[in-house]
């Protein structure tokens, strides 16, 4: 049956570890292999999109359609970040968009993590010294990093299992 | 020089004598020089003649210490853009009689340093002052864009930006009991950050100020310096949705100008990943407007589709937003026939479960209730503001330059513009319904052209291209034309670029949207518009 077929139904994606898409293999050994801890049913998410292309923030949209449908892992995108338990930020780190950063960081409570999405945020990638670039772009260079997701932008799957990941560093981390 | 262009520059020549207007034709534009006083009544008389206003941009002039000012104007009846420049060190505003004109003066101000005079609104619009402390790689010698005026320049009479180190200075209407809504730059849904500053008295809006810039990386000055045929990469970065159109558009500017003929099977290919674009961009717009009024129904299977032509997309193109396909020349790689019959396929059945989702969206009245006569923008604003792309068109101002200014594969493929007449949130989710289909149809159309032959042009060296040559290149994007204005440095580097997204046109006419409309509506009348920040802020 041709994916477009089945629209007005709409049918999630089977995660399963022998999937021709790499990004769900991935995500199904983690799943497997998941302990189980405070956070690693349900965690809040903030995203802040410092200076991306805007396709970081797309593709997080994205987790939200319902072939993705990031709400079974337990992900949730929240509105303040206050609520959130998990942050995620897309760059490279523009210099008009470093005070909003820190600000939201600390408007979070602890315990929390942060994941830098994209090239951008994790290297700087293309535009790294461009004069509107805060110092290397990276998001390190403003607060702490947990998880990295690779990608120019990675895929819904890939920000999905990024966010787990950083879901499960959190019950590492002191309140 | 045709007919129809040296009439239409005696026709503009009329505000001057003869000698002071030196008009040259180019393949891509029409380009007018003249001194920097007569360059208002110029723009006036260009609107006269059946302009409408586009972009101003600045670049350093030869002549030292001076700048260049450019403003093009698009000339339906030309069927090209007609560009007015001019150097000098400081300039006559024109936003007091072409209001669109007024961030493109803003910013041109703060690049350049230089005046302008007549400008009302000096407020720093892409570095913020609370943030300038942090730039470090502006200056790039003393010429250079970024500059800020040195203290001697600024005791001879340049003054610092007004709000420069505090507040950047909103303003209401001063009605009586108005108070101000402050939202963002960081915004509570998955978006990109900006900041408004809505003046309410109760529930009306009076007036909203949009602050942009939080997403201002550089990209225009980055790419200065560096092959012309290397930045295709960091153009895709301007705005993720908009990357083949605006790579298309880079790719067309730096093709005039080195002359460089595209083969036909690229054009085709081109055209091709254009409408792929438009379609998911719009499915995006579709659904956001279903998913604001909160009918959840509608908006995931404008989801579901939307994600199944990104799967499409990363199937047939090798990245899900369509990068990397376009370069200077043509296409980097030829289509196989099997992604072009996945194409097919995929959109035979697009269609059917459209038309379905259609149904349902359209016969839901809560739907209508919101959407119509909600942000209803008047034809006389459109106008007025240059608005572009399907705000302008749902307002029954056409203005798809697909069909008024073709390019490429357009040329041979007419295009049926989708023109609305409400001009509130309705309209716009029929123009955006109407252009969706109106993609299929062209995509379908060009895949049975069946065209064969070479993507990639044999003669795209670039290497002993002259210095200090110009071109525009334009597209249009999902959300409206864009403009690109290229110039040659030496052996093939590239000396200036300066793009005009369509966001960057509208942004100024979502303000005038919300005019009179309650808070709550405004999510809906921006998704509506759905303008890029990261495509405004460069």
């Amino acid at each position: 049956m041709h994916e477009f077929d089945a629209l007005l139904s709409p049918k999630t994606d089977r995660i399963y570890a022998d999937s021709p898409d790499p990004a769900i293999r991935e995500l199904a050994l983690f799943l497997k292999s998941r302990p189980l801890s405070p956070f690693s049913r349900s965690i809040a998410v903030r995203m802040v999109d410092c200076g991306s292309s805007n396709d970081v923030e797309l593709e997080e949209g994205l987790t939200n359609a319902p072939q993705v449908d990031c709400e079974r892992f337990g992900i949730h995108f929240v509105a303040s970040p206050r609520h959130a338990d998990v942050l995620i930020a897309s760059g490279p780190v523009s210099v008009n968009m470093k005070l909003a950063l820190e600000k939201t960081y600390r408007a979070m409570s602890r315990p929390k993590a942060v994941v830098a999405a994209g090239d951008g945020a994790c290297t700087g990638g293309l535009l790294a010294g461009a004069h509107g670039v805060y110092k290397s772009g990276r998001v390190e260079e403003v607060i702490p990093v947990d998880v990295k997701v690779a990608g120019n932008p990675p895929a819904p799957y890939e920000l999905v299992l990024g966010m787990l990941k950083a879901g499960q560093i959190l019950s590492k981390k002191r309140i | 020089m045709a007919r129809p262009v040296h009439s239409f520059v005696c026709e503009i020549g009329r505000v001057c004598s003869k000698a002071e207007l030196k008009a040259s034709e180019q393949p891509s534009a029409l380009w007018v020089g003249v001194k920097a006083q007569k360059l208002p009544d110029l723009c006036l008389a260009c609107l006269q003649a059946g302009g409408v206003f586009d972009s101003a941009f600045t670049y350093p002039s030869s002549i030292s210490s001076h700048w260049a000012a450019v403003y093009v104007f698009c000339v339906p009846k030309l069927s090209k853009p007609v560009v007015l420049f001019s150097h000098a060190k400081q300039f006559h505003s024109v936003s007091a009689q072409i209001p669109a004109a007024v961030w493109d003066e803003r910013k041109m101000r703060e690049i350049s340093g230089a005046d302008f005079i007549g400008l009302n609104d000096l407020r720093p619009i892409i570095i913020h002052p609370e943030s300038a402390k942090f730039v470090t790689n502006p200056l790039r010698g003393a010429h250079a864009p970024g500059r800020r005026p040195s203290a001697r320049e600024r005791s001879a009479g340049h003054e610092e930006p007004a709000g420069h180190g505090s507040e950047y200075g909103f303003a209401g209407t001063g009605e009586e009991g108005e108070f101000q809504i402050p939202v963002g730059p960081v915004h509570a849904g998955i978006i990109e950050p900006g900041h408004f500053r809505f003046h309410v008295g109760g529930e009306p809006i009076h007036k909203l100020e949009v602050r942009l810039s939080f997403l201002h990386r550089g990209i225009e000055d980055f790419a200065c310096g560096r092959p012309m045929d290397g930045v295709l990469p960091l153009i895709e970065q301007v705005s993720a949705d908009e990357s083949v159109a605006n790579g298309v558009a880079y790719a067309q500017a730096v093709e005039s100008l080195a002359s460089i003929e595209v083969p036909r099977k690229a054009e085709s290919l081109r055209l091709i990943l254009l409408e792929l674009e438009r379609i998911y961009s719009h499915l995006a717009d579709l659904g956001g407007m279903a998913m604001d009024v909160g009918y959840y129904a509608s908006s995931s299977r404008f989801a579901t589709l939307r994600e199944n032509m990104m799967r499409l997309n990363g199937r047939v193109g090798g990245s899900r937003f369509l990068r990397g396909l376009v370069v200077v020349g043509g296409m980097a790689r030829d289509m196989p026939e099997d992604s072009l019959r996945q194409i097919r396929t995929s959109l035979r059945l697009f269609s059917d479960s459209l038309a379905k989702t259609e149904d349902l969206t359209l016969s839901s009245s809560t739907f209508i209730d919101r959407a119509f006569s909600t942000g209803r923008v008047s034809p006389e604003v459109a106008r007025r503001l240059s608005l572009v792309g399907p705000v302008a068109r749902a307002s029954g101002v056409p203005c798809d330059a697909r069909k008024h200014f073709a390019y490429g594969a357009y040329r041979s493929n007419a295009v049926r513009e989708s023109l609305g007449q409400g001009g509130d949130v309705f309209s716009r989710f029929m123009v955006k319904l109407g252009e969706v289909k109106e993609s299929v149809r062209l995509i379908e159309h060009q895949l049975a052209q069946d065209i064969d032959g070479p993507v990639l042009s044999e003669r795209r060296d670039l290497s002993k291209l002259p210095s200090g040559r110009m071109a525009l290149g334009w597209t249009e994007a999902p959300r409206g034309s864009c403009m690109f204005l290229v110039r040659s440095a030496n052996k093939g580097a590239l000396g200036r670029l300066a793009i005009r997204t369509a966001s960057w046109r509208n942004w100024i006419g979502i303000q005038e949207a919300v005019r009179g409309n309650i808070t709550a509506d405004f999510p809906l009348i921006n998704k509506s518009f759905n303008l890029s920040y990261a495509g405004a802020d460069l």
